[in-house]
C-alpha cells in the first residue's frame, strides 16, 4: 500500500519554543491513523504544516506526492483532502444549507448522499444560522462539511469534542465507513477508547516528537504488562533489558512495560529468581500515560 | 462563492454606506439654495465675507456640487466606507476563529486576499454611482441644471484616486493585531492626517496660498480640479496613487503568505 502522508525531519519552532522536533512520519493509503499526544505536544502544529496553514522552520512533507511547503502544491493537496479543525469555528452569518452550498462549490466529487444522510442523522436545521446553534450541533455541522467532500484523505483534529456519547459513536460508525471505502483518515484525539475502536495504526508525539508508530495490532501484542514478586528486595538497574518501557519498583514487588522482546524479558526476570509473575496486557491508555509521563 | 461570501460579511457595511451617501447628498443639495442666500447677502454686505469663489458658489451649481460633495463631505463619507469596506480577510478570520475552516478549502490565500479587495473596490463604486443616482434625482428636485459628465468624472476620479485607501486599509487590517482595534488603528492613521491636511490646504487655497504640505494632500487628488476634462485630470497624482497602492497591495501579499495560521 503507498503512503499518503509522509514528513521527514520536520520542524516548527515559534521564537524559542520548539513545538515540532525533526517529525518522521508516514501514513498508509486506506488506513486509519490515530494520531495521540498530549495538549501541546504538536499535534495540531503537525497537521497545519501538513494543509499549508504554517510553515514548516525546517524539514519537508508530502501528502498524496505533493509538497506541503509549496503553494501550488498544498492548493492540490486540499482538493484531496478534507480538514475539520479542533475548533469548529464556522461563519456565523451562513446558514446551515448556505455554507453546505458554499463548501460543496469547492468540492467536485461531493457525496450528496451522506449529505441528505447525515443532515437528517444530526437533525441540523438546515434554515438555522450557524451562529445560533450550539456547540454540539456546530461540530456535527463541521464534520458533515468534511465527511461529504469526497475527499481521498480525511484529516480530522480532535474530530468528537463537543458530542454526547450517541453523537460519538455516529461518527466513529461514519469514519468506519469511509475508511472502508477507501477513505484514509488521519485524526488526533484526546479520547484514547474511541482511537482503540476505529484505529488501525497508532502515532504518538510528545513535546514534538515521535515516541510511537506501530500498527494498533502489533500495539495490543506486544505490549505487555509483566508484574513479578521477589524473594529480596530488587532495584531499577536490575531490570536493563531490550524492550522495557517503564520500570517501577516497591519492596519485592516489580511492575514492567514492555514494549517488545515480552519472551527475553520473562526469561530475565525469572533468572532474577521471581516468585510470582504474572503477565497482563496494557490499553492504550496505560501505553499513552508511560509514553508521555516517562520523559 | 468567494465573492459571495465577501458580499455576505460587507453588505451591512455596504447599505450603511449607502444610507449615509444619501443622506451628505440630499442634505447639501437641499440646502444650496440657503448656503447661496447667505453668500449673496455676505457679497452684499461690506462687512461680509468676500471669498474669490463666492461668485462662482453663487451662479455655479456645478461648482457648488464639487465643491460640498466631491472636494468635501460624498468624499469623506465614500472614504469612510471604502476604508470599512476593505476590513476583513484571513488576518481577521484568524480572530473570529474561523481561518482553519477557510484555509482548508483548496484556494489560495492570495485569491482570498484578491477577492477580497475585489469586492471592496465593487461596493466603493457602486457607492459612487449611487451618489449621482441621488445628486441627479435630488438636483431635479430642487430644478438645478448641472454637467452630469463632469459629476460622473469627479466620480471616476474619486474612485479612481480613492482605491489607494482600500489598498492602505487592506495593508493595515493585515499588519496591525487585534480585531477592532485595527480598525480604529487604521482609521486614526490615515483619517487623521487626511482630513487636517484636507482642512488646512483648503483654508490655504481660499487665500490663494499652497505649501509643499499639497503634494500629500490626497483630498485634494481625489477631488482634482472642478472642471474634469482630459487636460486637467491630475494623472501624475493619479500614477503616484496607483504605484502606491500596487506597491501596499504588494506587502500585503507578501506578509500574507508568510504568515502563520
Amino acid at each position: 500500500m503507498g503512503v499518503v502522508i509522509e514528513t521527514v525531519a520536520l520542524k516548527k519552532t515559534y521564537g524559542k519554543h520548539e513545538a515540532v522536533r525533526g517529525l518522521n512520519l508516514s501514513v498508509r493509503a486506506g488506513s486509519v491513523c490515530a494520531f495521540l499526544g498530549q495538549n501541546g505536544a504538536g499535534k495540531s502544529s503537525t497537521i497545519k504544516m501538513l494543509l499549508g496553514m504554517i510553515h514548516p522552520t525546517s524539514g519537508t512533507g508530502s501528502i498524496f506526492g505533493h509538497r506541503i511547503d509549496r503553494e501550488k502544491e498544498s492548493l492540490l493537496i486540499r482538493q484531496k483532502a478534507a480538514f475539520v479543525a479542533e475548533d469548529k469555528r464556522l461563519y456565523d452569518y451562513m446558514s446551515v444549507a448556505q455554507i453546505i452550498r458554499f463548501t460543496k462549490a469547492f468540492f467536485p466529487r461531493w457525496n450528496h448522499d451522506l449529505e441528505r444522510r447525515l443532515l437528517e442523522q444530526f437533525e441540523l436545521p438546515t434554515e438555522r444560522r450557524i451562529g445560533q446553534l450550539s456547540k454540539g450541533m456546530r461540530t456535527k455541522l463541521a464534520l458533515l462539511l468534511g465527511f461529504t467532500r469526497g475527499c481521498e484523505l480525511l484529516i480530522l483534529d480532535e474530530p468528537t469534542e463537543g458530542l454526547d456519547p450517541a453523537a460519538i459513536e455516529d461518527v466513529l460508525q461514519i469514519v468506519v465507513s469511509l475508511a472502508a471505502e477507501g477513505t484514509t483518515v488521519f485524526f488526533s484525539s484526546h479520547q484514547i477508547a474511541e482511537v482503540e475502536q476505529v484505529a488501525d495504526h497508532v502515532l504518538m508525539i510528545d513535546r514534538g516528537k515521535l515516541v510511537l508508530d506501530a500498527p494498533m495490532d502489533q500495539v495490543k501484542e506486544q505490549y505487555r504488562h509483566i508484574q513479578a514478586v521477589f524473594p529480596e528486595p530488587v532495584e531499577e538497574r536490575d531490570f536493563r533489558v531490550p524492550g522495557i518501557e517503564k520500570v517501577r519498583t516497591e519492596g519485592r514487588t516489580v511492575s514492567l512495560v514492555a514494549s517488545h522482546n515480552v519472551d527475553s524479558i520473562l526469561e530475565h526476570v525469572r533468572m532474577l529468581r521471581a516468585g510470582s509473575i504474572d503477565v497482563l496486557p496494557v490499553s492504550l491508555k496505560e501505553i499513552f500515560l508511560e509514553k508521555v509521563k516517562s520523559r | 462563492m468567494l465573492l459571495y461570501k465577501a458580499w455576505a460579511e460587507t453588505r451591512v457595511r455596504f447599505f450603511a454606506g449607502l444610507i449615509a451617501a444619501c443622506i451628505v447628498c440630499v442634505y447639501n443639495i437641499h440646502v444650496h439654495a440657503w448656503q447661496v442666500e447667505m453668500w449673496t447677502h455676505d457679497m452684499q454686505n461690506p462687512n461680509g465675507y468676500h471669498f474669490s469663489w463666492m461668485p462662482l458658489g453663487i451662479h455655479n451649481y456645478g461648482w457648488y456640487l464639487w465643491q460640498y460633495l466631491y472636494n468635501n463631505y460624498l468624499q469623506q463619507v465614500w472614504a469612510l466606507f471604502a476604508l470599512l469596506f476593505a476590513f476583513g480577510g484571513l488576518i481577521r478570520e484568524r480572530s473570529s476563529g474561523t481561518v482553519l475552516f477557510s484555509l482548508g478549502l483548496p484556494v489560495s490565500r492570495r485569491r482570498w486576499l484578491f477577492t477580497r479587495l475585489a469586492v471592496a473596490v465593487l461596493e466603493s463604486i457602486a457607492l459612487s454611482l449611487f451618489a449621482v443616482l441621488v445628486v441627479v434625482i435630488g438636483s431635479a428636485v430642487i430644478h438645478q441644471s448641472y454637467s452630469l459628465t463632469q459629476v460622473l468624472l469627479h466620480t471616476a476620479l474619486m474612485v479612481a484616486a480613492g482605491v489607494f485607501i482600500i489598498a492602505f486599509g487592506n495593508f493595515c487590517y493585515t499588519l496591525f493585531p487585534g480585531n477592532y482595534l485595527c480598525l480604529i488603528l487604521t482609521l486614526v492613521l490615515l483619517g487623521v492626517p487626511y482630513l487636517l491636511l484636507q482642512t488646512y490646504m483648503q483654508h490655504l487655497r481660499y487665500f490663494g496660498r499652497t505649501t509643499w504640505l499639497r503634494y500629500f494632500d490626497f483630498a485634494h487628488a481625489m477631488a482634482g480640479p472642478w472642471l474634469l476634462n482630459w487636460t486637467t485630470v491630475p494623472w501624475m497624482t493619479l500614477l503616484a496613487t496607483w504605484m502606491l497602492t500596487a506597491a501596499f497591495a504588494g506587502i500585503a501579499v507578501a506578509y500574507g503568505d508568510r504568515v502563520d495560521y
